[in-house]
């Protein structure tokens, strides 16, 4: 358990490493002390005032409480130049912490790659999403494999890789913000979004 | 590491000094120099010389009166200590109704018996000149009727929490030898107008800061084991990367992104190398990358989800999640992506795990009765524990002392940050009514 410290604390091999070392420093100070009686020049207190040892116990210590200024970062990244269309495919759904596409979704997918054989020049972003149930980044992960499974899909119908692109939210875009079944049902999907080329 | 026997007691294992010393102030202080020196090589505690032995199956709290100090912002500082100390668990904060002197008169050894206090906390606050604040605290040992501590705090501008917070740090540090974690903070992400921002907290939930970072979507950051840096990963316009923070120079830098998700991650120890789970290579996986070589080498491979890696404190173990075996599970594996072995059996849904900082524990999110719980359970498999039960938790991780967990929850409403004591007691929510909150990971120091 964590609120343990140490058991081990008062083994005799540290009892004996504690003995040796405060002898150490003691019995060195010591001899330093028979070795070198003359007082320095420099040197305030006379070595024969018991008292004054205590003194410097009775200023307090005083401690600076500083801290490091935090300046704001402005992340700077470049939009994409992308125009997105959305609406125009219904979203697919998904059974509970799963990524198998169902044959709802399969339909919805073939009239993608028919749009996508018509119109050379768009290509398809497929948003992945999950219900607010699991935990975030199993769930980022769970939309990029929902997303994945649509993609997949689409390559099998002749679609080329380049022109379906994937992105996950996971349960942080939810459609649907009730404790549901129904609603959890909504937000298990997966989104189709139109890009029309760079410009 | 402490060098004495641990005891409960205030007075147990006091020294008492001899009065017949006849050394010079010169060697005195050379004696303390090299005792010192010797010491904090293996003792990290060298000051400190009674402590609260928090292991002893008969430990008792510390009855402990923190008086309201004098001056103007005296209660406010005061509190702070008093909560700061309440919370461990460790002390048992008296009522102040019941005392009998204050903190400008002088202390009175029988004044404090009769309410059965074993350790007084007084002080005042005063200007520290311009806008600072200093204030000068004592404690007293009860039993031997004497102060046995004495500092002045000093700050510029208007750091009366971190002062108080220095202060409880220090009465921790004199009862239990063990280094407080009353100035450490809590990163997490912030949710206002349905964009995410990367804030810093108190690990009291107190001065909360917008770091400036925003993403459509941010994820759980992670620091580095010196507490330098930030990784994390965010979603900016239709690409998941991974990005660092430096709080020294203040600047954000793209670590890594990729067509696909990717998702933090956390610091190996020597802090150059990261991990992450991308899909980039198809379906996400771990992977380990050089921040100064851009090497990218793939640690985790299945046809399923590999997600949310944390490195062990010593760096030779990472868990993570994975569903290879059909349901989320935590699997451990070695750091070169070897010796792979199935941590969690019991749930079906066991995701989000964090190391203890000795390594000896790991809590996660665990799915029991259709609820997410937090759990923690040994590296070898045993002593499954679950902490929380009400509404979700999750994003647990520890605190640098290994003594308390923060983790997000939705209990009351909304999602927002959660403290408690490694064992589950004391839950209590930090972060104030009306913030959206999530993801929070305790600072590494």
């Amino acid at each position: 358990m964590v609120i343990k410290l140490t058991e081990e604390v008062f083994s005799m091999k540290r009892f004996l490493a504690c003995v040796a070392i405060i002898g150490f420093a003691i019995f060195g100070c010591a001899e330093k002390q028979a070795v070198a009686p003359v007082p320095q020049p420099g040197e305030l207190t006379p070595p024969s005032q018991p008292k004054e040892v205590e003194k410097p116990k009775q200023v307090p210590v005083t401690e600076q409480v500083t801290e490091q200024q935090i300046a704001k970062v402005e992340s700077g990244e470049v939009p994409s130049k992308m125009e997105e269309v959305s609406g125009m495919f219904k979203d697919i759904y998904f059974d509970y912490d799963k990524y198998e596409i169902n044959e709802n979704g399969r339909l919805v997918l073939r009239s993608v790659a028919d749009y996508l054989t018509k119109n050379r020049a768009h290509k398809i972003l497929i948003e992945g999403h999950c219900d607010d149930r699991g935990t975030s980044e199993y769930n980022l992960a769970l939309g990029d494999k929902r997303a994945k499974s649509a993609k997949d899909f689409l390559l099998s119908l002749g679609v080329t890789s380049s022109r379906a692109e994937v992105i996950s939210y996971g349960k942080e875009k939810p459609l649907c913000s009730e404790r549901t079944e129904e609603c959890w049902a909504k937000n298990r999907r997966a989104h189709f979004v139109i890009l029309k080329g760079k410009k | 590491m402490k060098k004495a026997p641990a005891t409960y007691t205030l007075h147990a294992t006091r020294k008492r000094r001899g009065k017949n010393f006849r050394i010079s102030m010169l060697n005195v202080f050379l004696c303390v120099v090299v005792l010192i020196a010797v010491h904090s090589l293996r003792y990290p505690v060298a000051e400190a010389k009674e402590y609260i032995d928090i292991t002893s199956p008969a430990f008792k709290k510390l009855p402990i009166a923190v008086s309201e100090f004098a001056g103007s912002s005296g209660k406010e500082i005061s509190d702070i200590i008093r909560d700061d100390l309440d919370f461990t668990g460790i002390f048992l904060c008296l009522e102040r109704n019941a005392f009998l002197e204050t903190s400008s008169q002088p202390f009175q050894q029988k004044n404090w018996t009769v309410i059965g206090a074993e350790a007084v906390v007084k002080g005042s606050v005063g200007g520290g000149g311009g806008k600072g604040l200093l204030a000068s605290v004592s404690l007293y040992d009860v039993a031997e009727g004497k102060e046995i501590f004495r500092k002045e705090y000093r700050t510029e501008g208007s750091l009366a929490r971190p002062l108080a917070h220095a202060v409880a740090n220090d009465i921790y540090k004199h009862f239990t030898g063990e280094n407080g974690i009353f100035r450490t903070r809590i990163a997490f992400v912030g949710i206002k107008g349905g964009e995410d921002s990367l804030s810093l907290m108190d690990w009291d939930g107190h001065r909360i800061s917008d770091l400036g970072i925003k993403g459509n979507v941010l994820l759980t950051p992670r620091w580095s084991k010196d507490g330098s840096r930030l990784l994390y990963s965010s979603e900016r316009y239709r690409q998941w990367g991974i990005y660092l923070l430096n709080f020294t120079t203040m600047t954000e830098t793209k670590v890594f992104s990729s067509k696909g998700t990717n998702i933090a991650g956390d610091f190996f120890p020597n802090a150059d190398n990261v991990i992450f789970s991308s899909s980039v290579g198809g379906s996400p996986d771990l992977y380990m990358y050089s921040i100064s070589t851009s090497k990218l080498t793939k640690l985790s491979s299945s046809r399923g989800i590999d997600v949310s890696p944390s490195v062990s404190p010593d760096g030779s173990q990472i868990c993570f999640v994975s569903d290879r075996d059909g349901t989320p599970q935590i699997f451990l594996m070695g750091s070169d992506g070897y010796a792979v072995r199935r941590l969690t059996f019991q749930g079906a849904y066991n995701t989000a795990p964090s190391w203890s900082p000795k390594g000896d524990k790991i809590v996660f999110s665990g799915r029991q009765g259709g609820k997410n719980h937090i759990f923690a359970i040994n590296p070898d498999g045993s002593g499954l524990t679950q902490l929380t039960d009400r509404g979700n938790s999750e994003d647990p991780s520890f605190s640098p002392d290994g003594r308390y967990i923060v983790f997000s929850s939705d209990r009351d409403g909304d999602r927002a940050i959660y403290i408690m004591r490694a064992n589950g007691e004391a839950q209590k929510k930090i972060t104030p009514k009306g913030i959206k909150a999530f993801g929070p990971r305790w600072s590494s120091n």
